[in-house]
């Protein structure tokens, strides 16, 4: 139990630490991700340099940190809009039945049938590239995954004899939903969204990646082992510290999400 | 349970690690020793070359393209053989020729006995069919005009060996035009197709020392020699067959990947080898080759049709700001030359400009603030209300030119210049690259070893790099052009480079190589005279 409570608190600390990163990046490093001195480019870690430098002498740390408040930031709003619009659709679909629920199921049975990086890559040619557009992106993608959860849930709720009783009492359809279905199944959701948190940083990172994520010479998580990698013989810094801290975040996402998924019923 | 498989996790990286440095020790062990055992050539055996890119269009006057190069060099002749290091045009296929007082008729006189790869004799016909299409385009088969023909007229067969071709007006860029890598003669079946077809490498009947045996389109092409190859060039010291059996040019985009073959003896020859490599690569024991590629220099070019680079003081401020120097110290290595005008010094007609060219961001800012351009909070100048921001695309073609524009802008932004870098994305980039407006720079280059490379980077009806509306330059890259004295025509592109510093239509950063590295067992490696590696007279020991 105790080994428990260390490994979730490690995780809080790392998804914290991450956020501060993202909040007040000053407070962490002095040097400009952006300009660097080319006289100190590709330096080990070490030294002056916690992370080292890449090949136009810039910190990495400092761009490690800088970057996460586009990869962080970038997987909040991919979060936000697959939980408010997977939610809608699912309480929609759950609380309605019938010939709405189908139709809305159908949907979301046709997205999931879409790979989720083919749905992004999708999105972003219509939207063209950049940080936001690169987070709707990823967020469409989790729409159904979210959409089928809640509606499985609000299924449960709504047959329960409280709901009917509300109903009972002379409540109105948008009213009872409101105040009795969806706040009792969102447990799981919250659950998701922890968890999608964590896989919205992976797919964010694997859009900028392939370049259609934030602008060079922005720092972004994604971008960073990018540019790093045809460097991974000569300077191994380059991808494998940023590579490291994505893995760390996503990890404590996870966590963390496993363990509001257990409190739960 | 999850601690533990982290645990192992890490192990298993930690491992790998070791692994990927004990391999990086053997690399660096290995063939050092091995002395370079020259001696006699062998014939057999199969090359193994890796190719940054696959080719594209196989076109023959599309053949600029290195990826396409590398196969058209192999299994295309030409009329005639630029000596890479004279840089004098010497017989291949034409035995001899002459050319007219004021340069607007060309007689070629053949070899006998030369044969396409399907069968067809290399005759005056053949030679005629090709320069027809080359020269005039053909519109019905979507066939466009080769950029090293200037005032083609017509042809004219003199008799089965014989051929002359007509000039409007003088063209005396064409002798050296008959050598270019886009010049390859291919059979009359394979110069009457339509576009499409003849950008298929299948469709392509050439004379060279080898012929398509096999495609994997996008992965890998396999050349096999031809036996009965017997007309390299006269001042070639091999005759007769290539030496090698096989060439298996294999597409490796990724940069470590190709390294990593050539070091752990997978490979025998490999493209590109980025800067960074190059060291990997030599102290591993194994031959770097930087070729010039002797045409307009690796830069920036600026587009006057774009209303903020119209004022030519921003254009000159920008020039002032840019430290070429710094980005090739620091990104690049002894074989990428700082530029020293906006040709490379081993072009035709290059003169010295570089004091004109030198770091000075005094001026640049002096310049800045006399076009009106202040400086705003966030240190970006403005004027009327419209920040000092440029775009440019991240150039594919180009090595390392992310890095090199996330330098330059570095150095901008302390102009107060706000350089927009955008990565590179075909579908975009096809469509925003014509316009001035959204793209106003770009970042280019072009190698060929003629006067005419800088009239092809240009001139609004070539390559047309700065979307030209200056009719003076394109007056005198046409003048260029068609100027039959060779004293006077280099002087013509002297003047030409002057120009194009005066208006400050170019940033030039440096003199780009091809950079190849090959095997110590691989010998007598050749490259045209712009560094496409010809592998006629290639071994392996």
């Amino acid at each position: 139990m105790n080994r428990v409570g260390l490994g979730l608190a490690a995780a809080w600390l790392v998804i914290a630490v991450a956020l501060l990163w993202a909040v007040v990046p000053g407070l962490f490093t002095g040097y400009d991700p952006i300009a660097g001195v080319p006289a100190e480019k590709l330096r080990p870690p070490g030294g002056p340099h916690l992370f080292g430098t890449d090949p136009v002498g810039r910190d990495l740390f400092a761009r490690v940190v800088h970057g996460s408040a586009h990869s962080l930031s970038g997987a909040f709003t991919a979060v936000a809009v697959g939980l408010l619009l997977g939610t809608l659709l699912g309480v929609l679909a759950g609380s309605a039945g019938g010939l709405a629920d189908d139709a809305i199921m159908r949907l979301v049975d046709v997205l999931l049938s879409v790979p989720g990086l083919l749905l992004a890559l999708t999105v972003i040619i219509l939207l063209g590239p950049g940080t936001v557009n690169v987070a709707i992106a990823v967020g469409v993608g989790s729409v159904a995954a979210f959409a089928r959860l809640t509606r499985s849930e609000v299924v449960r709720v709504r047959r329960t004899d409280y709901v009917e009783a509300a109903f009972g009492s002379g409540g109105r359809y948008p009213a009872v939903l409101w105040r009795h279905v969806l706040p009792n199944s969102l447990g799981p959701v919250v659950a998701l969204a922890a968890l999608q948190f964590g896989l919205a940083i992976l797919a964010i990172s694997t859009l900028g990646f392939l370049g259609y994520g934030a602008e060079p010479p922005t720092p972004e998580w994604g971008l960073l082992i990018a540019e790093g990698r045809n460097y991974l013989a000569t300077s191994w810094w380059l991808t494998t510290l940023p590579g490291a801290v994505v893995v760390a975040v996503v990890l404590a996402a996870g966590r963390i999400s496993r363990s509001i998924g257990k409190d739960t019923p | 349970m999850s601690r533990s498989r982290l645990r192992s996790t890490a192990v298993a990286g930690a491992a790998m690690l070791a692994v990927v440095g004990l391999l990086g020790a053997c690399g660096g062990a290995g063939p050092a020793g091995a002395a370079r055992a020259a001696g006699e050539p062998v014939y057999g055996g199969t090359l193994t070359y890796l190719e940054h890119q696959p080719p594209t269009c196989l076109y023959l006057p599309a053949a600029g393209f290195y990826p396409n190069g590398g196969i058209l060099n192999q299994i295309t002749d030409k009329l005639t053989w630029q000596n890479p290091e004279t840089l004098e045009i010497e017989p291949w296929i034409a035995t001899r020729w002459e050319v007219s007082e004021d340069a607007t008729s060309y007689t070629f006189h053949l070899r006998d006995g030369v044969t396409f790869s399907d069968g067809t004799p290399l005759d005056a016909e053949a030679v005629a069919a090709n320069f027809d299409v080359y020269g005039l385009g053909d519109e019905k088969l979507k066939l466009p005009v080769a950029e090293f023909v200037n005032n083609y007229e017509r042809s004219e067969v003199v008799d089965r060996l014989t051929v002359r071709f007509h000039f409007a007006k003088p063209s005396p860029g064409f002798l050296q035009g008959t050598s270019v890598i886009g010049a390859g003669l291919v059979s009359k079946k394979t110069i009457s197709l339509p576009y499409e077809e003849q950008c298929q490498l299948k469709n392509i009947a050439g004379s060279g020392p080898f012929t398509v045996r096999h495609q994997v389109v996008d992965k890998e092409v396999r050349l096999a020699a031809r036996e009965d190859y017997d007309w390299a060039p006269p001042s070639s010291e091999h005759q007769g067959r290539a030496y090698l059996d096989e060439i298996k040019i294999i597409v490796t985009p990724e940069d470590n990947v190709r390294v990593g073959a050539l070091t752990s003896g997978q490979a025998d020859f490999v493209r590109y080898v980025q800067a960074y490599d190059e060291e990997t690569v030599k102290s591993a024991g194994f031959t770097i080759y930087a070729e010039p590629t002797r045409g307009v220099n690796n830069g920036l070019y600026l587009r006057p049709g774009n209303s903020i680079l119209k004022d030519p003081d921003v254009r000159q401020a920008l020039l002032a700001g840019t430290d070429a120097r710094e980005v090739v110290d620091t990104l690049f290595t002894p074989s990428y030359p700082v530029a020293t005008s906006v040709l490379s010094h081993l072009a035709q007609g290059y003169v010295d400009l570089s004091p004109r060219l030198a770091h000075d961001p005094d001026k640049a800012n002096a310049l800045l603030d006399k076009a009106g351009w202040a400086r705003g909070a966030d240190g970006v100048r403005e004027k009327d209300g419209r920040k000092l921001r440029l775009g440019v695309f991240v150039a594919g073609p180009q090595p390392l030119s992310k890095q090199t524009l996330e330098l330059i802008g570095q150095q901008w932004a302390e102009l107060g210049v706000k350089l927009e870098i955008r990565p590179a994305d075909a579908g975009t980039q096809a469509v925003d690259i014509k316009d001035a407006e959204k793209t106003p720079l770009q970042h280019s280059m072009v190698g060929r070893a003629d006067q005419d490379v800088i009239k092809s980077h240009f001139h609004s009806e070539n390559r047309d790099a700065i979307l030209s509306d200056d009719e003076k330059l394109d007056r005198l890259l046409a003048e260029q052009s068609a100027e039959p004295d060779v004293a006077a025509r280099n002087a013509k592109v002297g003047e030409i480079q002057r120009y194009v510093i005066d208006q400050a239509y170019a940033i030039p950063l440096f003199e780009e190589p091809q950079v190849y590295g090959g095997a110590p067992h691989v010998h007598g490696i050749a490259f045209e005279a712009v560094a496409r590696p010809w592998f006629y007279a290639t071994w392996k020991s």
